[in-house]
């Protein structure tokens, strides 16, 4: 059954992957085999009951639409974060309701550009599969992601997209590590460095694509810079969480 | 005090909210004082699938009147509005519009919010 993304459904918390003791991805299996349409990149709308409430919180999907198996969804936990908190308690069994898919940060066809992914922390979760999608597809256009986190294991995936690195010579995967202390609320000197140098100061091909995503300020900042170093609105695509 | 008057392009019942703009942030979601605050915070229901973070155009209102009593667009505001269905001269998404004058704002909640692509 296919329904309308405002459509509530059940799903059951299959399994739940620790990451790390504060990063899971739980693994959404929807009811009613109801089978879920998503275009890579999109998000799922929990509705969860904290405090006598419905707390609406967004979770990007980290799995592939291709795949057909559970969604799986991948977050840290916040401090003070009511709807993380509440997910972090729950267990394989469990239940949750949801709408969706939502969102617009989205990669159906890749365009006919170089695409550069930058991701930051969690942000990776909806560039994961973004990235699968590009490499499907036949083209010769370079993929590239550069991926920092504050440290080595906070890098998601790093296995997963080695190996995607090893089996296409077009993809280029760049982990980048910067310490939380580095950081002046929002992106460390030494990553917005090193994009302003690649791909503005270093080189005036704008014919490149931007799939940007991280958390808090990080996400405006890269905007801004490349938006601001001539690249085209269109090019420069982003999600903030 | 400010006044948002809330009318319903399905056509049901217009709703208004007197409130006090230095009272909020009225609950937890969007920017505080925004028109999606206000309404979820005097129970008042709006959809807001991104949780009210500027992820989505689930909140997308077309501001009638009073759009001088409320904050200017941002970039990502603008950025999410240009994929809103139905974007008019006077959207504005209920989580990024913020009361920032006592006055009164007239808002149409549009029949349909949609928001899915599916692959």
């Amino acid at each position: 059954m296919n329904t309308d993304s405002r459509t509530v459904s059940k799903a059951v918390i299959e399994r739940i992957i620790e990451h790390t003791s504060d990063t899971r991805s739980f693994f959404l299996r929807p009811c009613n085999d109801r089978r879920l349409s998503f275009i890579p990149g999109q998000f799922l709308s929990l509705q969860l009951p904290v405090d006598g409430k419905t707390l609406t919180r967004p979770y990007s999907i980290a799995s592939n639409p291709e795949d057909g198996g559970p969604l799986e969804i991948c977050l840290n936990l916040v401090p003070g974060g009511q709807g993380s908190y509440y997910l972090f308690s729950l267990v394989a069994g469990d239940m949750v309701n949801f709408s969706g898919p939502w969102g617009t940060f989205t990669l159906k066809d890749p365009p006919a550009a170089e695409c550069i992914f930058l991701a930051d922390g969690v942000g990776i979760v909806p560039i994961r599969s973004m990235i699968r999608r590009a490499l499907v597809h036949h083209s010769q256009f370079p993929v590239r992601l550069l991926y920092r986190a504050d440290c080595e294991q906070h890098l998601l995936y790093r296995e997963e997209l080695e190996s995607w690195a090893r089996q296409h010579a077009r993809f280029a995967f760049e982990p980048r590590l910067d310490h939380l202390s580095n950081r002046a609320d929002g992106v460390t000197d030494s990553f917005r460095e090193e994009i302003e140098a690649r791909y503005i100061k270093q080189d005036e091909d704008h014919s490149r694509y931007f799939y940007i995503c991280g958390v808090g300020a990080v996400v405006t900042q890269l905007r801004d810079l490349l938006r601001g170093g001539g690249y085209q609105r269109r090019a420069v695509l982003y999600e903030k969480w | 005090m400010a006044i948002l008057r809330i009318l319903y392009e399905t056509g049901d019942p217009e709703k208004v909210i007197e409130f006090d703009p230095q009272q909020a942030p009225f609950q937890h979601d969007g920017q505080a004082g925004s028109i999606l605050d206000v309404m979820l915070g005097h129970d008042v229901p709006l959809e807001h699938a991104c949780g009210g973070n500027c992820a989505c155009t689930t909140c997308h209102v077309i501001v009638k009147s009073g759009m001088q009593n409320l904050s200017e667009n941002e970039e990502s505001e603008d950025d999410m509005l240009d994929r809103a269905p139905g974007l008019t001269p006077t959207s504005r998404l209920g989580c990024q519009a913020v009361f920032e004058k006592d006055g009164e704002v007239t808002i149409i909640v549009p029949r349909y919010t949609i928001n899915q692509q599916v692959g």
